[in-house]
């Protein structure tokens, strides 16, 4: 029942504004994928146009093998759940649910069938007669999910639904969403600006920044060789630090660059001869950091807060050249803000962004 | 939660505004109070002097009266036809175009909506004498469609419907898009239904409005038999009716009033919210 979603070369003007510029996705069927990027970067955008609630200025969606752009939104074959969850307030939930199916006139005992085994699903067989008004955020959000299920379509688009949702609400629906996607195994859309989501429900993440396409792979894949400084920077919390190059020199095993006048720091990465050393940074993640003794090699961290998250301490200080480092300590550490600390960093792990922007990483896994 | 204030200083200036208030009540009342008790007294007393509406005894009298002659209830009837035709006819057309103006992309649209609302600054009187002569061409005087037409194209029911549709979230428009809902089905059973607080402040405020209405019913129904109520009460009081017949037209004022405060007393509630414009929830 579930399809893949093809889209060729989408590009979406409102008169002299791009918002979309030549947008190529292939999406399998029965995968999660999940539009990532900041405000303004086109990801909802893009979910729209799928859903045929924005026209494309050039370029064609295509689900399965059908073209699915010259369609209205009702005859494509998807099935949204919007931020605000866009429930009919007049009308109860079980109404809520069955009203996309009376419009295309499936039979009452089919309705009432789908509405109640949707219902069942995500335990809200008790509000089937209760209106929006009288329903708490998070079931709500399940209506407007069930509203979604009954129509039984071949992809679902879901348009930041979890962030009208408090913290811990937010957790536990991104787990059941999690959960609904292996039951139901459909193509799944899904729009955040939230990482922690993106990473949590992804089988690929698309990475999105000015109205382009930055990068798109596995969760793992898109934090651990992010294929620019935008990429790395924008995924990863804390977010990875940047300390500008001053020299690199090439060794046996990779390149050492010189940070400043903070110290050297040895990776594993091998630059290319056309590599545009200006403004070039080194980048480095605060969980392959390491508080080593002043003997061992490493950069002297001056400590401004401490941030114990109980399992693992982070520490923000600034280098000897007053470049900012996020580094990671255990649990149980001992640093407090004032103190200097040496920090390691692991040849490995660090990421080196030319000037341009574009990332070269270690071939070796970390 | 705002704490109670119960200063001295604070129940003083509450008493204070207590007794304004109901100063104010009774000089708005007693107009009302003087026709009711007008109305229950019979004419020939009323005759030697008003004074007698302090004084026992009361009757029903002129209100038999009035049950009693044919044309009040002729007149009651053309009242209710206008009020209600013209409430449904408002509401009709101006969630129409509400919805129009609020949601559909046509050409000119914005243009067309501040000539809409220009129609809120023409006073009645500006236009009368040519509304007069089309009615008469077309041979609309004297009929309860000629009553209820001119009043139909209401720039403030356009006006309001149009901020409140736009007050409703476009998701939702969106959400029956996705649910295969045609346009007219958006507007019928998903979005009409949402302007139900709105539906009911346009209604009351045009059927009071048509109610009492008395400039135009005055100039298209010249026949007795197509007056409305304030037209009939007004045509009773003859040279000497201020006189002769104050009980009379007294209970015939009451009795014009009372469809008014029925609506008032049952949508009460929507009335207030209308005058508070919203800020109120």
């Amino acid at each position: 029942m579930s399809a893949s979603i093809s889209i060729k070369n989408i590009t979406k003007r409102y008169d002299s504004v791009t918002v979309l510029d030549d947008i190529n996705l292939h999406i399998e069927d029965g995968e999660f994928v999940v539009f990532l990027g900041p405000s303004g970067c086109g990801k909802s955008t893009l979910l729209r146009m799928i859903a045929g609630l924005e026209s494309i200025t050039e370029g064609s969606i295509e689900i399965g093998d059908k073209r699915i752009d010259t369609l209205p939104p009702g005859q494509r074959g998807v099935a949204m759940v919007f931020q605000s969850y866009a429930l009919y307030p007049h009308m109860t939930t079980r109404q809520n649910m069955a009203f996309g199916l009376e419009n295309v006139k499936v039979a009452q005992d089919e309705i009432d069938r789908r509405v109640n085994d949707a219902a069942k699903i995500l335990e809200i067989d008790h509000l089937l007669d209760r209106k929006p008004g009288r329903l708490s955020g998070g079931q709500r959000q399940r209506v407007a999910i069930g509203r979604a299920i009954v129509k039984e379509p071949k992809a679902f688009l879901f348009d930041e639904p979890l962030s009208n949702l408090d913290a811990a609400l937010r957790g536990r629906t991104r787990l059941e969403l999690a959960q609904l996607h292996q039951r139901l195994g459909s193509t799944m859309i899904f729009v955040t600006h939230d990482q922690v989501e993106a990473m949590t429900l992804a089988d690929r993440i698309v990475i999105m920044h000015n109205q382009k396409i930055e990068q798109i792979g596995t969760p793992m894949e898109i934090y651990q060789h992010p294929v620019s400084r935008f990429v790395a920077e924008f995924v990863g919390s804390p977010p990875m630090s940047m300390l500008p190059i001053n020299n690199i020199q090439q060794t046996a095993n990779g390149v050492t660059v010189e940070v400043s006048r903070a110290g050297s720091i040895a990776t594993a990465i091998t630059l290319p001869p056309e590599f545009n050393a200006k403004d070039a940074v080194i980048g480095i993640r605060a969980e392959d950091t390491a508080v080593v003794s002043s003997e061992e090699d490493g950069l002297d961290l001056t400590i401004k807060v401490v941030e114990r998250l109980g399992d693992r301490t982070l520490l923000y200080g600034t280098l000897i050249d007053g470049t900012d480092l996020i580094a990671e300590d255990s649990g149980r550490s001992k640093v407090k803000a004032g103190e200097t600390v040496r920090v390691s960093i692991s040849p490995h792990a660090a990421h080196i962004f030319d000037g341009d922007g574009l990332a070269h990483h270690s071939q070796m896994e970390v | 939660m705002k704490a109670l204030n119960y200063s001295p200083e604070h129940l003083t200036s509450n008493r204070r505004l207590f007794w304004i208030a109901a100063a104010l009540g009774v000089i708005m009342m007693a107009p009302v109070a003087w026709i009711i008790g007008l109305s229950l007294k019979d004419n020939a007393e009323l005759l030697k002097g008003t004074e007698a509406v302090f004084s026992f005894p009361y009757t029903l009298v002129n209100y038999a009266n009035i049950l009693e002659s044919s044309s009040v209830f002729g007149w009651f009837m053309n009242s209710m036809i206008v009020a209600v035709g013209q409430t449904f006819g408002v509401l009709l057309l101006s969630s129409l175009a509400g919805y129009a103006f609020a949601r559909l992309e046509f050409p000119f649209r914005k243009t067309l909506f501040i000539i809409v609302l220009f129609g809120l600054a023409v006073p009645e009187q500006a236009v009368i004498i040519a509304r007069h002569q089309m009615f008469n061409w077309f041979d609309l005087h004297n009929t309860h469609i000629g009553l209820i037409l001119p009043n139909l194209s209401s720039a403030f029911g356009v006006f309001l419907m149009t901020q409140f549709f736009r007050a409703i979230p476009k998701e939702i428009d969106e959400a029956a898009m996705l649910d295969n809902t045609s346009t007219f089905r958006i507007f019928w059973k998903v979005l009409l239904p949402l302007t139900l607080p709105a539906q009911a402040t346009l209604g009351i405020f045009t059927f009071l409005q048509a109610w009492n209405d008395y400039w135009w019913p005055l100039i298209s129904a010249t026949k007795s038999d197509m007056y409305t109520l304030t037209i009939g009460i007004a045509s009773s009081q003859t040279n000497f009716a201020q006189s002769e017949g104050l009980g009379f037209l007294g209970a015939q004022a009451i009795f014009a009033s009372l469809p008014v405060v029925i609506v008032y007393i049952f949508f009460q509630r929507h009335i207030v919210t209308a005058v508070s414009g919203g800020a109120v929830k």
